[in-house]
């Protein structure tokens, strides 16, 4: 499908530079906070103006885009994009009565000005595009990007995701039920059987080509699935694995699971299909719930594809081989938008 | 097809509205806003409790936004080929598009957003996937379903991902198009950067003071070829394009490099020579910028402009749905071979000379551009060929 080349990722572990994922970061007030870089050769000014998910975006994409790359377009999956400066101007709205109201929140707010600063940025006149698609808005990218790279195949795209928590969207979601009301330490995430989980943040950018030479790894397919009924979201699995999984059966198994014991049956019914000698490792309590966490996933996968070390506290079932050569990530995004990912070494 | 806009709730309605160079501006009616009668407003004039009864739809938390896409929605299956299996078969494909989605509901969700209530029953509906998650789950939908945002031209991005997904089989048909509804956060936004035009707006005048806003939704249904016989087709999408201008968060190049990339590529990817091109539907939004920047860009690439007009003069700026609702009209204007005027221009632009057309005319034509640029540059051009 395509070919992972200079993977980064903002989040709230030590992930961008020289990862340390055994030292786990908790959490404060039920919010993982994205672990912000020094945002070197920004004026301070420029920055200032730029919310979390820009600032996030364009941490995790300067590693690679300062190695002198020049991407041939841009191509990002974000829910909400800058929800901070979003309610900004909706609380400039009401402060003011519709008054005379200053412009820098609102063009900020659009979600897609992430992909429209770096093309800013960097003068990248190439394809643009945002994928605002809830919980699928990553894995809508990486579909957007295989298909450009079938059209135009000796070209490279800058392909990411990048969600922030802000007040609107912790609110709102907290409101709506999907975090939870008492305060737990994201190492207790899944023992807590209770309803909701816990907030999260963070950017992933990598550069996607057809490249398969240096890669760091490759998606092999990528699968979206929208429903509630658990037994069309099982079929839609099996499938899946037996259409890729059969001749390489992955080596390990990223679940999800993040916590909410309403929608834990998606998560263990996924397992009961995956092979016995296939590990099963968790990430929320890492990144925390957030529409494009899959990317979080797809981050680690490379991590562990490169020879990176499993964090232990990742670990629900052992596997049977210590060097993974493939891995499956199933995540669903509030029980309704489901995802399969699976990577492999290039 | 289907289509609701401040000038018809019907294909029908619509086109009728444009032969006869009807404005669909006026105050607003609908939505509460300190600025209902100081500027003109696309509105369409069914209340939203009206909609939810013609529509039947009763589900908790259904906003503006998504009533509107499920008038269009509606119109598009009724008149097109598809039945409910196919419908809900894994190959169909939904993408939409809209830049407001459920925040529509400004004060709902202020008040939501900074805890100030127990919740609205719109919690899960201010983001922009929720119209097209909507409508995937009342429809059964089983293909890709996707929400794009690149502000301004994100429905023509949205046809764009469709006819790709069928380009590379990962559909094998696809419904695409748009949606938005006048928001007290999009009114006052585009009034802090000073584009509202307090009048009528008037695309590619001299005396242009800025856009008028306006409202509603479009979808298309693309089939491949081989599956057309026997059924009704509008015309072809032949070509199609999305470069960025890479220049300001919120105006466009002098030289208009994205929107000279967008048409130069979408004429490449349709195999057509620029003075094939019959008629322009040009994103002509009547602000200072974009109608100065988009002609200049027009003039590097045609020899001799061809016929152009913005139908923003007839249903205002609607944004997210923008895209799809000038796609429907370009479709309109090869079907039936005529072109509609472009409404309240005087004189041209000096620096440039072009002018719209200006009356109702019959016209033999094969290929019409549609134009959609957007804020952080997001620049898309659709041609539509006769079928």
């Amino acid at each position: 499908m395509l070919y992972i080349h200079h993977i980064f990722c903002v989040s709230p572990q030590k992930t961008l530079s020289q990862p340390d994922l055994e030292t786990l970061n908790d959490l404060q007030e039920n919010k993982l906070k994205a672990l912000e870089p020094a945002y070197e050769g920004i004026p301070v000014t420029v920055l200032r103006r730029m919310g979390k998910a820009v600032r996030m975006s364009v941490g995790a994409a300067s590693s690679i885009l300062k190695t002198g790359i020049k991407p041939d377009g841009i191509i990002l999956g974000t829910a909400n994009g800058g929800m901070e400066d979003c309610i900004k101007f909706m609380i400039q709205i009401a402060q003011y009565d519709e008054g005379l109201l200053t412009p820098g929140n609102f063009v900020q707010s659009t979600p897609n000005g992430l992909a429209a600063q770096l093309a800013l940025s960097q003068h990248n006149t190439g394809y643009n595009i945002t994928h605002t698609h809830r919980g699928l808005s990553f894995e809508n990218a990486v579909i957007d990007a295989s298909m450009m790279l079938r059209e135009f195949p000796s070209r490279s795209y800058l392909l990411g995701a990048a969600d922030e928590i802000s007040t609107y969207n912790y609110n709102v979601d907290f409101l709506d039920g999907w975090y939870k009301k008492e305060n737990i330490s994201n190492k207790d995430l899944y023992g807590s059987n209770s309803l909701a989980s816990i907030a999260g943040e963070g950017a992933v950018m990598c550069l996607a080509s057809n490249e398969g030479e240096n890669a760091v790894a490759k998606i092999v397919a990528v699968h979206t699935i929208h429903g509630e009924d658990e037994e069309y979201v099982g079929q839609e699995l099996r499938d899946f694995l037996s259409r890729y999984c059969i001749t390489q059966v992955p080596d390990l198994f990223i679940s999800g699971e993040n916590g909410d014991n309403r929608f834990q049956n998606f998560y263990l019914q996924a397992e009961k299909h995956i092979h016995e000698e296939t590990g099963i490792l968790r990430f929320k309590h890492m990144s925390g719930e957030y529409p494009t966490a899959s990317s979080f996933a797809v981050w680690l996968s490379c991590y562990l594809l490169q020879g990176g070390k499993i964090p232990s506290h990742c670990i629900k079932r052992n596997g049977g081989s210590s060097k993974p050569k493939s891995i499956l990530i199933y995540n669903h995004y509030k029980g309704v938008q489901h995802s399969l990912i699976l990577l492999s070494a290039p | 097809m289907g289509i609701v806009s401040a000038i018809g709730n019907s294909l029908e309605e619509n086109r009728a509205a444009l032969k006869a160079g009807k404005c669909g501006m006026s105050s607003l009616e609908m939505l509460q806003s300190r600025y209902a009668d100081k500027m003109p407003f696309g509105e369409v004039k069914i209340s939203t409790e009206q909609l939810k009864e013609k529509l039947h739809a009763y589900e908790r938390g259904l906003t503006r936004t998504s009533l509107l896409a499920l008038q269009a929605f509606n119109e598009c299956l009724e008149n097109s080929a598809l039945d409910k299996e196919m419908l809900r078969s894994k190959d169909t494909a939904l993408i939409g598009a809209s830049t407001v989605g459920g925040m529509c509901l400004t004060d709902e969700m202020y008040k939501d957003a900074n805890a100030l209530s127990d919740g609205s029953e719109y919690l899960s509906s201010y983001d922009f996937a929720s119209v097209d998650l909507y409508l995937q789950k009342r429809f059964g939908i089983k293909g890709i379903v996707n929400t794009i945002n690149t502000a301004c031209s994100s429905s023509a991005n949205a046809i764009l991902f469709g006819a790709k997904l069928m380009k590379h089989g990962l559909a094998r048909r696809a419904i695409v198009g748009g949606t938005d509804s006048l928001a007290k956060f999009t009114i006052n936004g585009f009034n802090s950067l000073q584009i509202l035009s307090p009048e009528i707006c008037r695309p590619f005048d001299e005396k242009r003071r800025g856009l008028n806003l306006g409202e509603g939704a479009a979808f298309l249904v693309l089939e491949k070829e081989e599956d057309c016989k026997g059924k009704t087709i509008y015309a072809e999408l032949t070509g199609y394009f999305n470069s960025n201008d890479a220049f300001h968060p919120s105006s466009l190049s002098d030289q208009g490099e994205g929107p000279y990339l967008a048409m130069k590529g979408a004429l490449t990817a349709a195999n057509l020579r620029a003075d094939q091109i019959g008629f322009i539907n040009v994103h002509g939004t009547g602000t200072e910028n974009n109608d100065l920047v988009e002609s200049i860009a027009m003039k590097r690439i045609f020899e001799k402009v061809p016929d152009f007009a913005s139908t923003k003069s007839n249903v205002g700026h609607t944004l997210g749905a923008a895209g799809a609702i000038e796609a429907v009209y370009s479709i309109l204007n090869l079907k039936y071979q005529e072109l509609y005027p472009g409404l309240n221009f005087t004189s041209p632009i000096p620096e440039t000379g072009l002018m719209p057309v200006s009356s109702y005319k019959q016209k033999k034509i094969d290929h019409v551009l549609s134009n959609s640029f957007g804020f952080g540059g997001n620049c898309s051009s659709l041609i539509f060929s006769k079928a």
